[in-house]
């Protein structure tokens, strides 16, 4: 079946001449494309009728070949007298004309060509201009209308912004000043303050290059990664926790964002950045460090509760490829993919062919963690194992023979021991021992063996457990509501006490259990009590006792005593017959047969096996990483599109393929143009993607059975190929959005249809190309872009120019900023002089410990939240920080769904979703939090012992350094005064904390 | 242009948030936005039409509290006891196989003039059903607990989306300088499942989230540390006023610096509020013996303390108020939630009493104060459960084709049960009801339009009812 556009078939036919017939593509097509497909295609079948095909119209008879009053469509689109005609639903009725010709089409026998489909047309098409080649014509165009301003130079970014400050007859501002310049640049790039004695030196540095030298130090700065990092583990929606119900912490993902780190600290090349990440684990063998970047696919959310119900379970597999697919088109393509999962993209020209093409490609992810490691590391570790696990095999086989020797012995004499068997097998739903009476304080439960695993001695349950007086109005003194006590280890929740607590036991009520951790549970009666009777149970009054939470003791013994300390047996299970299941009956026998000389033996091999056990643990495992695992049985085809997005609605069979936009396999559409010249000083560089032959096709479609990993590597080539416009102009715009504030398209993920238009298209592709041309490093880039006039302009605000340009879209000014939540937490910490920033000590062997150099802190993350796990996890916010969380915010293990204080207060996103931008929101929590939270109370008191250590005892000379600190700036001499009534009728600290909660702090202009 | 200095101190504040919304505050003086005056805008209290409710309640029983246990009377399932259920015999759901159909374990009694058969587990909740509009058909698109609930909270299976109540807080701002516009109550036995995403701005601005609180634990950071003293406190909050102030003062421009010294004036008028709502202390006996708040059974007493906690930040208008009965799935199924999965009858006669009385007692005092005639009250779980029970338990597993939730209050009738499932109450039959077409209806109630109630974000101009949802007419009074 061909899949056609219909402008396509337009054109194709407009050129087969004239008519007098009514033509279907011509004349009917366009009226089902513009009224009907919205709601009625294959896979949105409102009423379950399509009419992208003839076939639902036919076999509905709601058309009827040369009878148009018998053809229930007619009746549908026509007004009777009273009512408006029954369908478009959503929109206006068709014209008379479209109705005489759909009249016309079906009296002339209703022809429907077999090959074609209608489909839904986008709004925007393959004409939108995010999706037009990186060409230098579209600037040299743009350079020879704007010769005047250039002067045969080479266009700087200051061209383009002054040219379209000019359209609309505004200038930039002034340059800043070199305080503020040194503030902003440094902030930008490290995300820290400068050090007082940095703005000393370059505020009188008399070097015309020292802002490029500020620039270079910067980006020298192994902090410089620390900050970026951050910025981009925001696009890949990097978090450390699964989310949904469980949403369980993840402890081995942080290696990912260590490598991000790294990387752009050493200014990988971003094609090849990005190539790890769809494909890292494929790119090279033996290379961890690489592989790592595959995190990338799965550092996303998902739900992983198991679902016994198979279309649901379906339905659950599907949202999590969906995750996959969105966060990959976002970050990299700037395009909304996640849109045609259920129907083709009412916005942009992306087909749900396209979406099922991707769930293809990425159909092997299953997340989790995998050892990660170099084919040595693996070998030398199996090598060291294979001999210990050798022996432990021996060491078990003996035991095992050893019990089924004691066992044989037993099957022998069973006859002589079932005799002392007098009692019935201990019972769930009711348990009842007599014993002669005897005086108690203290009657306890001790379990030898529990029912569901007779190794075990815990892990029964008890709803209730009576003590009964002796005599004719014996009563039931083990309640709790009698003045008794129950003791015992239970398993706990941290954040509810006593849900499974002892307490249980004996309160007069069955339903919930006392769960026990350890083998015994102790009553301690109000008063000594003559007793004779204990009646106990997991499952009174249960229909379904077999139940797993119902477990309960198989072998036990009750215990009295008068002072808790010495105790005597007055029953236990022993006169009961064993519980009728073999390794119930084995476990009694093997406890009545086995003899001192069977126990040392047992002893001897246990103690051994023990210290075989001690050395196999001592084996190093290997590091073990959240990439996921490829799974080649879910990766197997064939792939179908999912009509309306449910895999129960299987369509046409998909194959992997680069999306269709650009056009198809074999045919490319875009030669590549020369690229313009490079930016002086940088050496030009092809990229890495180029040269190797295989990627010299820009588009393509692998057969169904290409491997999972071939799938990912051309999917990650098609990415960075050179012909792909997205790819580069996306991640331009990101740095763009970053250094200003807002992108050249303000929606740094969606350059479709929906999302905003380029202020500046020809400085984007600029940017673009020269991104391209300096081979995807981008410290270039930065350089570029902070080097110019626009971005050392000062954030002055001027009324006419806010008059036209509100917002500095065109850039008239800096825009000014607040800072984001790790910014502002980790200022505090500096301003503090508590930010540690110390090299972190690795393992040799650890996969991931090269480059340390090159990164200041690392490893695992800090948590500024209580973790609790009971089945699923919860997350509560500390209320005090200790030394151990002052690192970088950016080293913090964000959980999904968590909520810490300062951090989501200053906008820190949840990162179940990419996020694009950060808000920048100012709220009353955050002023409760900064002004309360003991974090800034310590942050407080170490500032202001610092300051004493540094600054001596004149408080304006502690102003003095303060202000230096926290702004970069000199108090006014009014300042000082208000500052120092507050140290002299209170204390240091409280200016500090002041300090710390002034907006001057946290905004930068 | 106007000066800031000219504003009054309570039209500045009044525009603390919608400053930030987007919408500087030098748009609106420089008349940036003329032409806009006519049209609806976010955050300032207006409506696309007239509203009937002004703040809503929700109850959310999470666990898929079973509606054919507490709401929808099937007397099928006593006839046919015991019988496979038609069609779907040994049917494979969440959990595994199911077997026969299995009756309630409490009979179901009629109550109020409408005589509405409720379960005899409801006896206290009986005496509202008058007032109550059941929506009997709901059906959802999951059957696993976190996304159901937040499918039920936000209106997508998925995490990341808004909730309703920061919805409605973006739609209408603030009608409380002193308190936050949305509050949700949790449990004392902790978090509902998936916790936090039940309560999130999503990717609605952060101001948008629920502040938590409860009976237990009042909210985060509210307390000024003890080791400051007063004069302390005041002579540092008088300079920091002053710092800001001078800041905002050398940067007129910059609204969000002004919203900023605004925003910590508001945080202490919210020190002063806070404590006060969340001191039951006030009430009276009478009252505290309504909701049941020294009742014996622990759980039952604090959550009748979050009902009545519950009423105090209603009649404080705050806008949307989560309350919560019940947490996440425990290490034992139904032990601290509604998910009855091998032991319904004991498991319900635990929940039940917590449930019904305090609840009760909060719809009673909402309606003899009044404030029911502008208060829209939501009951809603995720899912319901089976009509035949778990192969060899004495529970239900999740059935996500077919529960019950309700409304009541302003703009709703009473004494209505809409929808239903089929005989056996296995499937929505009759009106089938989707979580976007019951809150289709609630902002409809709330005075919008939810086609129109959108937010942009990666790519898609998103709402709460997705693309979705159609208003309920039949239960609009």
């Amino acid at each position: 079946m061909k899949n056609l556009f219909f402008p396509i078939v337009l054109l194709s036919l407009a050129l087969s001449g004239f008519s007098a017939e009514v033509d279907f593509a011509k004349d009917v097509a366009p009226i089902f494309q513009q009224h009907c497909v919205r709601c009625h295609t294959a896979s949105n079948a409102k009423g379950d009728i399509s009419l992208t095909t003839f076939a639902h119209l036919r076999e509905n008879k709601y058309v009827v070949g040369g009878d148009p009053d018998g053809s229930y469509l007619i009746e549908l689109v026509t007004a009777s007298s009273a009512q408006p005609p029954a369908m478009p639903k959503e929109s206006k009725p068709l014209s008379d004309e479209e109705v005489t010709t759909l009249r016309r089409w079906i009296a002339e026998g209703a022809i429907w060509p077999d090959d074609l489909t209608i489909r839904e047309q986008s709004k925007a098409d393959k004409t939108w201009w995010a999706y037009q080649p990186i060409q230098t014509e579209r600037f040299t165009d743009w350079i020879s209308a704007h010769e005047s301003d250039i002067k045969g130079r080479d266009p700087t970014i200051d061209h383009f912004i002054r040219a379209k400050l000019a359209e609309h007859k505004l200038d930039l501002n002034p340059p800043a000043d070199r305080r503020t310049l040194i503030r902003r640049a440094t902030y930008d790039l490290i995300g820290l303050p400068p050090t007082p004695a940095e703005v000393a030196a370059f505020v009188s540095d008399l070097d015309p290059k020292a802002y490029d030298k500020l620039i270079d130090r910067l980006l020298d700065s192994p902090q410089y990664g620390e900050h970026w990092g951050r910025h981009w583990l925001d696009v890949v929606r990097f978090g450390e926790s699964i989310g949904y119900e469980r949403n369980v912490i993840v402890d081995d993902i942080w290696p990912f964002r260590d490598y991000v780190i790294r990387s752009i600290n050493e200014d990988k090349p971003f094609d090849q950045f990005i190539r790890e990440h769809i494909a890292g684990d494929v790119l090279h063998e033996d290379a961890p460090d690489v592989a790592v970047g595959s995190a990338f696919l799965v550092a996303g959310p998902y739900d992983d509760v198991g679902n016994q119900d198979a279309v649901q379970a379906a339905q659950i597999r599907a949202n999590t490829l969906d995750e996959i697919i969105r966060a990959t088109s976002e970050a990299f393509l700037g395009s909304t993919l996640g849109c045609a999962r259920c129907h083709d993209h009412k916005f942009d020209p992306i087909t749900q062919e396209d979406y099922y093409g991707l769930y293809a490609t990425f159909s092997g992810i299953r997340h989790g963690s995998v050892p990660l490691a170099t084919s040595q590391q693996r070998e030398a570790r199996a090598a060291k194992l294979a001999p210990l696990n050798e022996r432990k095999e021996q060491l078990q086989q003996s035991l095992s023979d050893l019990e089924a020797a004691i066992l044989k012995r037993a099957q022998d004499k069973l006859a002589e021991y079932e005799r002392n068997w007098t009692h019935e097998p201990v019972d769930r739903t009711g348990t009842e021992d007599h014993f002669e009476p005897v005086i108690a304080k203290f009657v306890r439960l001790v379990c030898e063996a529990q029912d569901n695993n007779p190794n075990s001695a815990t892990g029964f349950g008890i709803d209730e457990f009576e003590v009964w007086s002796a005599g004719d109005n014996g009563k039931n003194v083990a309640l709790e509501r009698h003045g008794a006590r129950a003791t015992g280890q239970s398993r706990s929740i941290e954040d509810f006490p006593g849900a499974y607590g002892p307490q249980l036991a004996i309160d007069g009520k069955t339903g919930a259990r006392f769960l026990a951790t350890g083998p015994d549970l102790t009553i301690e009666l109000a008063e000594p009590t003559l007793v004779n009777r204990v009646v106990f149970s997991s499952a009174r009054n249960e229909s379904t006792a077999d139940q797993g939470k119902f477990t309960f003791v198989a072998e036990y013994r009750i215990e009295v005593s008068g002072d808790g300390e010495t105790w005597q047996v007055v029953s236990s299970s022993s006169k009961r017959k064993p519980i009728p299941r073999p390794e119930l009956v084995n476990h009694r026998l093997l406890r009545l047969e086995t003899t001192a000389e069977d126990v040392a033996e047992e002893k001897r091999l246990k103690r051994e096996l023990a210290a075989v056990n001690r050395d196999i643990a001592q084996v190093p495992g290997l590091p073990s990483v959240w990439i996921g695992r490829r799974v080649e049985a879910d990766a197997k085809g064939p792939f179908h599109v999912f009509l309306g997005g449910s895999p129960q609605k299987k369509g046409d069979e998909i194959l992997p393929a680069s999306l269709s936009v650009f056009g198809v396999a074999g045919s490319p559409n875009y030669v590549e143009e020369a690229l313009p010249k490079p930016i002086a000083g940088a050496p030009a560089k092809s990229s890495p993607t180029q040269g190797e032959g295989a990627l010299d096709e820009f588009c393509y479609q692998l057969t169904a059975d290409a491997p999972e990993s071939e799938r990912r590597l051309a999917f990650a080539n098609w990415l960075v190929h050179g012909d792909n416009p997205l790819t580069p102009r996306v991640l331009a715009n990101r740095l763009w959005h970053y250094h200003f504030g807002t992108g050249i398209v303000d929606t740094p993920s969606d350059f479709g249809y929906m999302g905003g238009r380029p202020s500046h298209p020809e400085l984007l592709d600029f940017l673009a190309l020269q991104l391209k041309n300096n081979g995807w490093r981008i410290k270039a880039l930065h350089r570029l872009i902070m080097l110019s006039d626009t971005y050392r302009q000062s954030s002055a605000y001027r009324e006419e120019a806010a008059h036209m340009d509100g917002d500095s879209r065109f850039l008239w000014r800096f825009p000014p900023r607040r800072l984001s939540a790790e910014e502002v937490r980790d200022t505090m910490l500096v301003v503090a002089g508590q930010l540690k920033s110390a090299e972190r000590t690795v393992e040799p062997s650890a996969a991931f410990a090269r480059e340390r150099a090159r990164q200041p802190d690392g490893g695992p993350g800090f948590r500024l939240y209580h973790f609790m796990q009971d089945n699923v996890c919860t997350y509560v916010p500390l209320d005090k920080h200790g030394p151990e969380t002052y690192r970088r915010a950016v080293y913090h293990q964000n959980a999904r769904a968590s909520v810490v204080d300062l951090m989501t207060e200053f906008d820190q996103p949840d990162c179940t979703f990419s996020a694009p931008k950060r808000a920048a929101t100012t709220t009353p929590l955050q002023a409760l939090t900064m002004l309360n939270h003991s974090f800034t109370l310590d942050m407080a008191a170490s500032m202001a012992e610092r300051l004493r250590k540094e600054a001596g005892e004149d408080p304006s000379a502690q102003i003095r350094f303060a202000f230096q600190l926290c702004y970069s700036r000199q108090p006014s001499d009014g300042e000082i005064s208000d500052c120092q009534r507050l140290i002299h009728e209170h204390n240091l600290t409280a200016l500090c904390r002041v300090l710390l909660n002034t907006s001057e702090l946290i905004y930068l202009q | 242009m106007m000066q800031l200095s000219e504003l009054t101190r309570r039209s500045l504040l009044g525009n603390v948030y919608s400053a930030l919304g987007g919408i500087s505050l030098m748009h609106l003086f420089s008349g940036g936005l003329s032409g806009a005056e006519n049209s609806w805008q976010a955050g300032r209290g207006q409506t696309h039409h007239p509203a009937k409710a002004k703040r809503v309640l929700q109850i959310m029983c999470p666990g898929a509290a079973s509606h054919l246990d507490l709401w929808e009377h099937k007397p099928s399932l006593e006839k046919y006891h015991g019988a496979p259920l038609p069609g779907e015999e040994g049917f494979v759901s969440f959990q595994g196989k199911n077997g026969n159909l299995m009756k309630s374990p409490w009979p179901f009694v009629a109550a109020g003039e409408s005589g509405k058969h409720i379960s005899s587990m409801l006896p206290h909740m009986a005496q509202h059903v008058d007032d109550i509009a059941f929506v009997h058909s709901m059906h959802s698109k999951t059957n696993t607990h976190g996304p159901g609930c937040v499918f039920m909270n936000t209106g997508h299976p998925t995490e990341g989306f808004p909730s309703a109540g920061a919805w409605l807080g973006y739609a209408l701002g603030s009608d409380n300088e002193n308190l936050p516009t949305y509050v949700a109550i949790t449990d004392i036995r902790g978090e509902p499942p998936n916790g936090k995403a039940n309560w999130t701005n999503g990717f609605l601005p952060a101001r948008h989230q629920a502040i938590m609180m409860s009976g237990q634990q009042p909210i985060r950071n509210l307390a000024q540390p003890i080791s400051i003293s007063k004069a302390e406190e005041d002579a540092s909050r008088k300079l920091l006023n002053r710092l800001n102030q001078n800041f905002a003062d050398t940067n007129p421009a910059e609204s969000d610096l002004q919203a900023r010294v605004a925003a910590y004036q508001l945080a202490a008028r919210m020190q002063l509020s806070a404590p006060e709502v969340s001191d039951l202390s006030r009430e009276s006996a009478e009252t505290h013996k309504l909701y049941g708040t020294d009742d014996e059974n622990q759980l039952k007493a604090a959550y009748a303390r979050n009902c009545l906690l519950a009423r105090r930040l209603l009649e404080r208008n705050v806008r949307y108020v989560s309350l919560f009965c019940a947490s996440r799935a425990s290490g034992v199924d139904g032990l601290l939630n509604w998910d009855a999965h091998k032991t319904l009858k004991a498991d319900y006669e635990r929940h039940c009493p917590i449930f019904d009385q305090p609840t009760a007692a909060l719809l009673t005092d909402l309606k003899r104060s009044g404030l029911l005639e502008d208060t829209l009250i939501l009951w809603t779980t995720e899912f319901g459960r089976m009509p035949t029970h778990q192969a060899d338990t004495a529970g239900r597993d999740h059935n996500p084709d077919g529960f019950t939730c309700w409304m009541m209050g302003a703009g709703v009738k009473g004494g209505v049960s809409y929808g239903a499932t089929d005989e056996f109450g296995r499937r929505a039959e009759v009106n089938p009801t989707t979580v976007w077409d019951f809150y289709a209806t609630v902002l409809h109630v709330l005075g919008f339009d939810h086609e129109s109630l959108t937010w942009y974000h990666n790519g898609l101009d998103r709402r709460l009812t997705d693309v979705h949802g159609q208003v309920i007419k039949d239960l609009l009074s």
